[in-house]
């Protein structure tokens, strides 16, 4: 029994781990490690100190005073948010449902960065892109070149979309800056549909990638922000083309509202497919490639949505398809999400070059994925390879014979 | 004795593998320190290493090791840190070696049937490429998804499947060895890297498996690989007790079924476990006191025909097979149902993540029932002296084809949290008899894991007879300064005339 | 899949199985959750992702058996042939 003459002084790092600790013991108490071979970033450096393993034994090592989070925070950044490990891990795969307790890798990781910045521990390169998110509104995605609010609709630009009504289009940073034949894509299929939809008000980040980098205040700033908007806007419905943006609006914004949280969202993929199911959309136009399909982590693994993605490219005339299972996809990875990018690019790119390397054993030339945020470190792995690679949503536009 | 580690050894280190793959922070060793075996979680800093280095090649393993014994600086081999016996523990401090950067695979030899893999290779992994040539490394198991063929080597392991396809032993055919001096040998039989069989000289690649890490680091391995399997069967039964139950898992495993992979009996301790959490056997009704399973693989037309071989013995015995779906996901499942924490109960019921503790004696199949009985005695005993303790039940999988011996594996869950020492010490002495029991019924002590954690390891002398005197002397003259994971299996005991 | 917070975290009701189980999906069974209140208490769980999870458990238990055979025999199938 502790001593309560010698207890010692409560520190931060002791009060995190006191609201973690149940999570944490549930992997330190098997800690089999089958998250290890489907972790994107242990298969590429196999350092077991950037596995989920230690990540949650850290939290345990705080909790008996062996660890500050000075020691660890750098380790922290060593994590995608690809949701394999915790999928894998027998306490979720198995038990999960059952004890409606599953292993909670991407939101511990999330929450010990939390910690690191409440304690002033800062990572370079995300102090700086969330300051500049914070000063923009938007991401630094163009490399130097302000974002800018007045911009962020530009790629809509000659599609005459109204602006607000009961269902709009949320379109992330990468894919209203970078990105933007994605989102016109969308915009262009969704009114040959005849499916009706407006853009956003004043649309600002969706405060996602703060949240993954630490920065919860100012996330949480960036979701009261759009809620208000889309709540201003008479918003029911919000279309999500994005998979990192509909973890956000389905996962932290519930989080952040409770039951005050009554919008409803609608990620786009599984919109298409359900409007080429009831024959409102019939690609028809030939697409002479032979591709394969990478699972969005956030998608097939984080929300178990692979089958709609298949449904449309099996939909697309002309197209040899080679697919992998969706199981097998669970180790694959881009390497693009949870700020890696940002703090860590060259590890990043050596996850897309394993993942491009995949596909390439298959004989394609195309790698079709449906992530915008993934596209970016993919599409420099193939070059590589001569492997093109080509949003989900355009290849569907180019079949549909809609205009770019 | 730890040893400090001053600065130039660090430099040197940095200078034969790069700066970023010489690890020094409080979490890189915290990390290497962790298996999955429970262990007082106040005492967790005590067995930390004092660096961690992560070679990528055998001649970076060799020079680590050719420093470290000119220093006299103890080495602890670590694969996929996923062993039940603390193998991978530094006792002493020193360097944690981990190979698992050493992974790539080498060669396929599609005439030969073997492929050469460096040892921080993944089956599982392996496998998904083996795959595509319609071939399959059969070693597998429990901790299939997680164990490194370093790992694998290290305890000889065994494997679900094994008494189709052999155990480590018979599935690594040869490897790179790097001794304690760093002098780099080849093992296997005779010389040959891809030989299945030889009588040239001592037979050392069984020496050079099983060791622990306490005779040198194996770098890269040749495997023996086998057609990826046509069919599979894997039937489920229950019954009415565990009598009935035992004699039918007898009788399978004697039925000389080619395809046979394994069967395995579990008793009412562990039917009482699955029905706490596992959705085949909530539903089951209350005379389920026992089952039995078995795994056929091969060709379609061999594992029909094996396949109602044994169903035909089962249903004489008074089996009542549980339907495909059970057979079907439960055999599926084989590799992720142990270590799940929230099986742990307290005695009022309420739900505490325990760790698993896994006891995996090697006895024949005459002395089952027995050791059963004496072994959830001391389950009992446990968990009337302290509710940190918890008896998941028994398992019994064959070790071979002609049903001689069976792991038995008695499954303890431990709730590491309120693990004080006085439960800890308790648990050692428990360890201590279990193994007693083992070897009062001509049992080893270990059928897979290995033996040396506390408790067991005092029984392994009284084991080994001459052999462990043996073992001393092979230490001393394979590894004279004792720099290989010291401190284990009691091996210090080599030295002792010499200090 | 179209994602509302109410929808999503109202369970359908609880139907006891055994003393310590209870089911809410079909085939989808639960702890009691009494037995959870003393030391660890359960998580928001959002019914989409219990599904996953069950979804997913399918998944990877076929995926296991084509990783180990190209095919699996149905023993009801061959205690058929035994009767015949
Ligand atoms: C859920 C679960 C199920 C399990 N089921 C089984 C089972 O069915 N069968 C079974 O056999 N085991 C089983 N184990 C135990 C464990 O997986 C095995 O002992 C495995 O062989 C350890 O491999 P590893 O790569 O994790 O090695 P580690 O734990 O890292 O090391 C094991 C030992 O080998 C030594 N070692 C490591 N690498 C080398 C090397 N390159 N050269 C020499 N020595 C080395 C280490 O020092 C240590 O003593 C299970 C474990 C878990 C967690
Ligand atoms: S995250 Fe899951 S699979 Fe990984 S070590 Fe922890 S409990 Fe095991
Ligand atoms: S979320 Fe993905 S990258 Fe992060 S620890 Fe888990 S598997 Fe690794």
């Amino acid at each position: 029994m502790p001593d309560p003459e010698k207890r010692p002084e409560t520190t931060p790092e002791k009060r995190f781990a006191e609201e973690w600790r149940n999570a944490a013991y549930n992997c330190f108490s098997s800690g089999h490690k089958f998250c290890r071979e489907v972790c994107p970033v242990t298969q590429v450096t196999r350092n077991e100190s950037w596995s989920p393993t230690a990540f949650h034994a850290n939290v345990v090592a705080m909790e008996q005073g062996e660890l500050e989070i000075a020691d660890v925070a750098a380790d922290y950044v060593n994590c995608t948010g690809c949701g394999a490990c915790e999928l894998r891990c027998p306490n979720s795969l198995f038990t999960g449902d059952f004890y409606r307790f599953r292993t909670r890798t991407v939101d511990l990781v999330k929450a010990v960065r939390g910690l690191a910045v409440r304690q002033g521990v800062h990572q370079p390169a995300w102090q700086r892109w969330n300051l500049l998110t914070d000063e923009r509104g938007h991401e630094p995605v163009l490399n130097g070149t302000p974002v800018d609010q007045a911009r962020v609709r530009d790629w809509a630009a000659g599609l005459d979309l109204p602006i607000g009504g009961e269902t709009i289009l949320f379109v992330d940073c990468e894919a209203a800056f970078h990105r933007t034949s994605v989102p016109r894509a969308v915009a262009r299929i969704l009114n040959l549909a005849g499916y009706k939809f407006g853009l956003m008000h004043e649309q600002w980040c969706c405060g996602g990638p703060a949240a993954e980098m630490g920065y919860e205040e100012q996330a949480r700033r960036f979701a009261r922000h759009n809620l208000d908007d889309w709540r201003a806007g008479g918003v029911r419905r919000v279309l999500v083309l994005d998979p990192h943006d509909y973890v956000t609006f389905t996962e932290d914004y519930p989080a952040y509202f409770g039951d005050a949280y009554d919008i409803e969202i609608v990620l786009v993929v599984e919109l298409l497919a359900e409007l080429i199911r009831e024959g409102r959309l019939t690609p028809h136009v030939p697409v002479e490639r032979t591709v394969t399909y990478h699972d969005p982590c956030r998608l097939n693994k984080r929300k178990g949505v692979w089958r709609e993605p298949r449904e449309i490219l099996r939909a697309i005339p002309g197209l040899t398809f080679h697919d992998v299972d969706r199981v097998t996809q669970w180790s694959y990875c881009s390497g693009a999400g949870g700020g890696l990018p940002v703090e860590k690019p060259e590890l990043t790119a050596r996850i897309s070059e394993q993942r491009v390397g995949k596909a390439a054993e298959l004989g394609v030339d195309t790698l079709v994925s449906a992530c915008p945020w993934s596209e970016r470190p993919l599409s420099e792995a193939g070059r590589a390879r001569s492997i093109d690679v080509v949003d989900l949503h355009e290849l569907l536009a180019e079949s549909l014979g809609v205009a770019p | 004795m730890t040893v400090l580690l001053g600065d130039p050894v660090l430099a040197e280190l940095r200078q034969i593998l790069g700066p970023e793959h010489v690890l020094t922070g409080r979490a890189d060793r915290l990390n290497r320190t962790r298996v999955p075996a429970p262990f007082p979680v106040h005492r967790w800093a005590e067995r930390m290493p004092d660096l961690v280095v992560l070679p990528a090649s055998t001649e970076e393993v060799a020079e680590v090791l050719r420093l470290a014994d000119s220093l006299r600086i103890p080495v602890v081999p670590r694969d996929g840190g996923t062993g039940l016996t603390d193998g991978a523990v530094p006792l002493r401090g020193g360097i944690v070696v981990d190979v698992k950067r050493i992974n790539q695979i080498k060669e396929i030899d599609l005439d030969n049937r073997t492929c050469t893999v460096g040892t921080g290779i993944n089956a599982l992994k392996l496998n998904e490429v083996l795959g595509r040539h319609g071939l399959i490394y059969p070693d597998d198991p429990a901790s299939y998804p997680c164990s490194l063929v370093g790992g694998r080597i290290g305890t000889s392991g065994w494997s679900l499947i094994g008494s189709r396809y052999g155990h480590t032993r018979d599935l690594v055919l040869s490897f790179d060895h790097v001794l304690p001096g760093g002098r780099v040998i080849h093992v296997g039989d005779g010389i040959g890297r891809k030989i299945t069989k030889s009588s040239s000289g001592y037979q050392l690649k069984h020496l050079f498996m099983g060791h622990q890490g306490t005779l040198g680091i194996a770098s890269e391995a040749t495997l023996k690989l086998f057609p990826k399997p046509e069919a599979e069967f894997s039937p489920f039964w229950a019954f009415e007790d565990y009598d009935s139950a035992y004699r039918a898992v007898g009788a399978l495993a004697r039925a000389g079924v080619a395809t046979f992979a394994g069967a395995v009996l579990f008793d009412e301790w562990k039917v009482d476990y699955l029905r706490r959490d596992d959705e085949a056997y909530i539903p089951q009704p209350s005379s389920v006191k026992a089952l039995v399973c078995a795994a056929l693989y091969g060709y379609e037309d061999e594992v029909r025909a094996g396949g109602r071989r044994l169903l035909r013995i089962a249903r004489s015995l008074g089996a009542r097979y549980l339907g495909d779906e059970i057979s079907e996901g439960d055999w599926a499942a084989r590799h992720d149902r142990y270590a799940t924490p929230l099986h742990g109960r307290t005695r009022s019921g309420q739900v505490v993540p325990m760790s698993w503790h896994c006891e995996d004696a090697s006895i024949n199949y005459t002395n089952l029932p027995a050791v059963r009985l004496a072994w959830h005695e001391i389950a009992d005993r446990l968990r009337r002296e302290s509710d940190v303790f918890d008896d998941w039940g028994m398992f019994a999988y064959t070790n071979g084809a002609t049903g001689a011996d069976y792991l038995t594996e008695i499954d303890i869950g431990i709730w590491e949290q309120r693990l004080d020492d006085a439960a800890w010490e308790a648990w050692v002495r428990a360890k201590r008899d279990l193994a007693a029991v083992t070897l009062a019924h001509g049992g080893s002590i270990s059928a897979c894991h290995g033996s040396c954690r506390a408790g067991e390891v005092d029984l392994v002398p009284e084991e080994l007879g001459g052999g462990y005197d043996v073992m001393l002397a092979i230490k001393r003259a394979i590894d004279p300064n004792n720099i290989m994971n010291p401190g284990k299996y009691l091996l210090d005991q080599a030295y002792a005339e010499k200090s | 899949m179209k994602y509302r917070y109410q929808d999503e975290m109202s369970p359908p009701p609880a139907r006891r199985v055994t003393d310590v189980a209870i089911t809410r999906f079909e085939h989808v069974f639960e702890v009691e959750p009494a037995l959870m209140t003393d030391h660890v208490t359960q998580q928001d769980f959002p019914n989409w992702d219990t599904l996953r999870l069950v979804r997913s458990r399918a998944d990877h238990l076929a995926w296991m058996h084509r990783h180990f055979a190209d095919k699996v025999l149905s023993g009801e199938e061959l205690l058929h042939d035994l009767d015949e």
